[in-house]
């Protein structure tokens, strides 16, 4: 590509990445501004710089701005995990919720919920222990599939079937103890199952950074060394940087992340599918953009689909993650049938 | 060439592309019948859309194909298949499936919803494996093969087809040298006793020069040369279609053209 | 029978092999309906079955057993039949061993329009619940195969995450629309992971009509089926009209994951893993594998429903949770073989 080009390219793609995060500051200001009340947006920014006058302060920190944090963290966490699992597995329909690992934290969940109530259906422990029985189930079958898959982890579609495989297995006796139990955990379960932005505290918040920054730290040390997307698999092996080893990392690494952001959300695998396809659409090549684009882009989306369901579907409580994968249908399936893909 | 023999494909004017591409360029060709007519050429000349065409994989958008003066667009599935047998270029098929069960589906254009497998199917099924020494292989499964065995399997699951016009598109690619040479007899010897139109792609030109009656050469998406072996294997032809110097010798065992490169 | 029977005859000895297998298997699905009548909540001896049928007398046993037990006996094994022979068709057009009404989203896609269309359509005949199961497996195998294929190739990895994304899409609406109503939640909720109990007969009738018809063409296709297990130059050179018998297979695949899905829900792997056993016993020829399909499937289905009525007793587990446990099992199973 000629200079000229080159940075044509580059620019542009600035401009892309500038309108994306101007894109998410709104998403998130309006995210604020609607709730039971609705809060004028002069109000919302004078508030978010710590200008606003009490009650506002309050409402906006207390109770609007942890729930749009979480979906922030969530959504966008879950979008880096999408990224890593297509870039590794070179196939743009890969999603963290193929690996069985929200199928496992649903099965923890259930777990919790069983284990911890007396018989009157009364829970014995806080529910903030919840979270972390998601995030157990999650590592749990994570380790599952890459024990049981061994050696053949390093196939991307061997790694997939065996996902599959613990995840029926996860489902089935998920569904087995929800029937044994009545219907308040249920319908509890469920909605975690569908992908729920619940009304969340800083606790939760501080917990699923902790847990996630690490991990994306991690994620963009990791990147350095991913090859370039161009270079088929015996091109990439030949120059030294795709190992067998390096792949089950980056398989790992997504799978963990995809734990921490579902374990108080619950099942929203589809915004991971759907925000890096975007991202790399719009932003091009350079993996440290286009992570940072998917972070943005699966943020916004968990947001909006947050606002929708809180504006739209009130006083039902639709789960958001339900929403974006209503959303997420036809404009995935149109994007399939446009491309001509070259790999399998 | 004698050109006043009625050959029994006659390729008129066809012209084939994808898109911008075109592969096949107003291509006109006339295929004696009873005989090894063996299409070459150097990469991307159409060689083997041309055989595909023939057997109607591919529809020109002009120009026709006629097997005995009938437009092959106008035959219907089965009725082509009983009267042209292809052999694609990289077959496939489960690894499980036995010798027989593939050689079996030779059979499958002459069976009808109220035609059921009958004994002359049957018969038909084993002399095609007894004609390419499969049939002491019949209950193995395709994938315990050799690359010479599985490749006479497929021979012989076309041969059971029964057809009068046999395609092979690079059969022997994959093989080593004794199976290649064995392969090419017997593809060969169809021709001797039961007087089929044999029509095959083949990469070296040197197995080409042994094994045909008639030489094709292709460029370009058209045919720039076409007549017995010895005709057409000179270094001025043979540079103008495949760019390169050669040398050209007769075989001392065969007395075929052999092409050596400078 | 009469048929295979008839179209092998002149072949080879497989003959009397092959009656020996269909015939225990016919056996074995025999007893195992038998049981399915014998075992539950209560046991009752075969004795008092037969009462039931020849002497009916209004007492409890006699109810359970023909308005409780029959139905079941009848439709698991009609589930099962349907559910195999469709996950072979599957396999075979796909070319691919992991291909089945789970993973290719047909099941969620058939729940899904069941749901749509009596909660949003308001149909409540069973007609009209069959044929929005049947229509919706249609169009979801249509969606599968079209953005698979159009959007590189029938790879394996491209048509199962196509297949798992389609299913995963179709169990989200389909919640969305139960998180309008959760009343019916509960109920629901055991529907759509499969479940046989507590059906009306009158679903064996529906069901039987669209299965019975789904067979018809399975066994119709059977020699083009043989074909297309060689790649697509192959299968065309030898006369199969790809684009007609895979229309016909899907129109096949429709009916019968259909009529599974009006009867019992979605019940899960039991697509994905009967093919491999029926292959494994009566080899790739596709008369063969459809028979044995549906022989196994109807076996497998009918223990499983037996199973479920002890696995937490005396609570009743759904179908379709034990055939998805067992199916996982099988399918990590034959991954490790690398038989799949």
């Amino acid at each position: 590509m000629s200079a000229i080009a080159a940075s044509h390219k580059s620019a542009r793609t600035g401009v892309v990445l500038g309108l994306l995060a101007t894109g998410f500051a709104v998403v998130v200001i309006l995210a604020v501004a609607l709730g039971s009340t609705w809060m004028p947006i002069a109000d919302v920014a004078r508030t978010l710089a710590g200008l606003g006058e009490r009650t506002q302060t309050i409402i906006v920190f207390n109770l609007r701005m942890p729930r749009v944090a979480l979906a922030i963290l969530a959504g966008g966490s879950i979008a880096v995990a999408g990224f890593l699992l297509q870039r590794v597995t070179r196939n743009e329909l890969a999603s963290p919720s193929v690996l069985g690992v929200i199928d496992g934290a649903a099965l923890g969940v259930v777990v919790f919920l069983m284990l911890f109530s007396n018989e009157s259906n009364v829970l014995v422990v806080p529910i903030a222990y919840q979270p972390a029985a998601s995030a157990i189930g999650a590592v749990l079958a994570i380790a599952t599939v890459f024990i049981l898959a061994g050696r053949q982890a390093v196939s991307a579609i061997r790694l997939l079937l065996f996902g599959i495989a613990v995840a029926a297995v996860a489902k089935a006796i998920t569904t087995i103890m929800m029937i044994v139990g009545p219907i308040y955990r249920t319908s509890q379960a469920t909605r975690w199952m569908a992908g729920a932005v619940n009304e969340a505290s800083w606790g939760e918040i501080q917990i699923t950074g902790l847990a996630l920054i690490p991990l994306l730290v991690l994620t963009l040390i990791a990147l350095r060394h991913l090859p370039p997307a161009d270079l088929d698999e015996t091109s990439s092996r030949s120059v030294g940087l795709n190992t067998p080893v390096f792949r089950v990392v980056i398989f790992g690494l997504a799978a963990l992340i995809t734990a921490a952001a579902v374990a108080f959300v619950g099942g929203v695998g589809f915004v991971g599918l759907m925000a890096p396809h975007l991202a790399r659409l719009l932003l091009g090549r350079n993996v440290y953009i286009v992570m940072a684009g998917s972070f943005l882009l699966g943020a916004m989306m968990l947001v909006s689909a947050d606002i929708i369901v809180r504006v739209l579907f009130a006083p039902l409580e639709v789960p958001a993650g339900t929403v974006t994968a209503v959303i997420g249908t036809p404009y995935f399936l149109f994007l399939l049938m446009r491309r001509r893909s070259s790999d399998g | 060439m004698d050109e006043t023999v009625k050959a029994r494909i006659t390729i008129e004017g066809v012209t084939l592309g994808y898109g911008q591409a075109v592969v096949l360029d107003a291509l006109s060709l006339p295929v004696a019948p009873g005989q090894v007519t063996v299409l070459a050429g150097p990469n991307g000349c159409g060689k083997s859309t041309l055989l595909r065409a023939i057997r109607r994989l591919h529809r020109p958008s002009t120009g026709r194909i006629l097997v005995e003066d009938i437009d092959v667009a106008k035959i219907g599935h089965k009725a082509l298949a009983r009267q042209i047998g292809l052999l694609a270029q990289s077959p496939s098929a489960p690894e499980e499936m036995t010798v027989e069960d593939l050689v079996r589906l030779g059979r499958y254009p002459h069976q009808t919803m109220f035609q059921p497998w009958n004994p002359h199917d049957t018969a038909a099924m084993d002399k095609a494996m007894e004609g390419t020494g499969v049939l002491h292989l019949r209950d193995r499964r395709i994938g315990s093969l050799s690359g010479g065995q599985l490749q006479r399997v497929w021979i012989a699951m076309v041969l059971a087809q029964e057809t009068d016009i046999i395609c092979l598109d690079e059969p022997v690619n994959h093989l080593d040298m004794a199976h290649q040479i064995e392969c090419l007899n017997l593809v060969g010897a169809l021709k001797n006793d039961h007087g089929r139109t044999v029509v095959l792609v083949l990469h070296d030109l040197n197995l080409a020069a042994r094994h045909a009656d008639v030489l094709v050469f292709l460029k370009d998406g058209k045919v720039v040369a076409r007549g017995a072996p010895e005709d057409l294997m000179t270094p001025d032809t043979i540079e103008e279609v495949f760019g390169g110097k050669t040398a050209i010798i007769t075989d001392p065992l065969h007395g075929r053209p052999l092409c050596i490169p400078r | 029978m009469h048929t295979i029977a008839a179209s092998t005859g002149a072949m080879t000895t497989r003959s009397p092999r092959d009656a020996m297998l269909y015939g225990g298997l016919a056996a074995a699905l025999a007893v195992a309906m038998a049981c399915s009548m014998m075992l539950g909540l209560k046991i009752y001896s075969p004795a008092e079955v037969w009462r039931a049928f020849t002497a009916f007398d209004g007492s409890e046993t006699s109810v359970v057993i023909v308005n409780l037990r029959l139905p079941r006996a009848i439709i698991a094994p009609m589930t099962g039949a349907g559910l195999g022979v469709s996950g072979v068709i599957i396999q075979t057009l796909a070319r691919n061993r992991i291909a089945s009404p789970d993973t290719l989203g047909l099941n969620a896609g058939a729940s899904l329009a069941v749901v749509v269309a009596s909660f949003w359509l308001g149909v409540s005949s069973l007609a009209g619940l069959s044929l929005a199961a049947a229509v919706g497996a249609l169009l979801t195998s249509l969606l599968v195969f079209g953005i698979a294929a159009g959007a590189g190739g029938l790879s394996p990895l491209r048509i199962v995450l196509v297949g798992v994304t389609m299913a995963g899409l179709g169990h989200a609406l389909v919640e969305i629309i139960l998180t309008s109503n959760e009343a019916a939640l509960e109920q629901l909720l055991f529907w759509l992971s499969g479940a046989i109990v507590d059906r009306p007969a009158s679903l064996a009738a529906n069901g039987g009509v669209m299965l019975v018809a789904g067979a018809m063409l399975a066994w119709v296709l059977a020699p083009s089926l043989d074909a297309l297990q060689a790649d697509d130059a192959t299968a065309s050179g030898l006369g199969v009209p790809l684009g007609l018998v895979r229309g016909v297979s899907f129109v096949a695949i429709a009916l019968l994951t259909g009529s599974a899905i009006t009867m019992a829900g979605p019940v899960g792997f039991v697509g994905l893993v009967i093919p491999h056993a029926a292959r494994a016993l009566a080899g790739l020829r596709h008369r063969h594998q459809i028979a044995a399909a549906a022989l196994l499937g109807a076996i497998y289905v009918t223990v499983a429903d037996i199973a479920v009525r002890y696995v937490i007793y005396p609570a009743e587990a759904p179908v379709g949770a034990v055939t998805a446990a067992v199916g996982g099992v099988v399918l990590l199973g034959l991954l490790k073989r690398r038989a799949a």
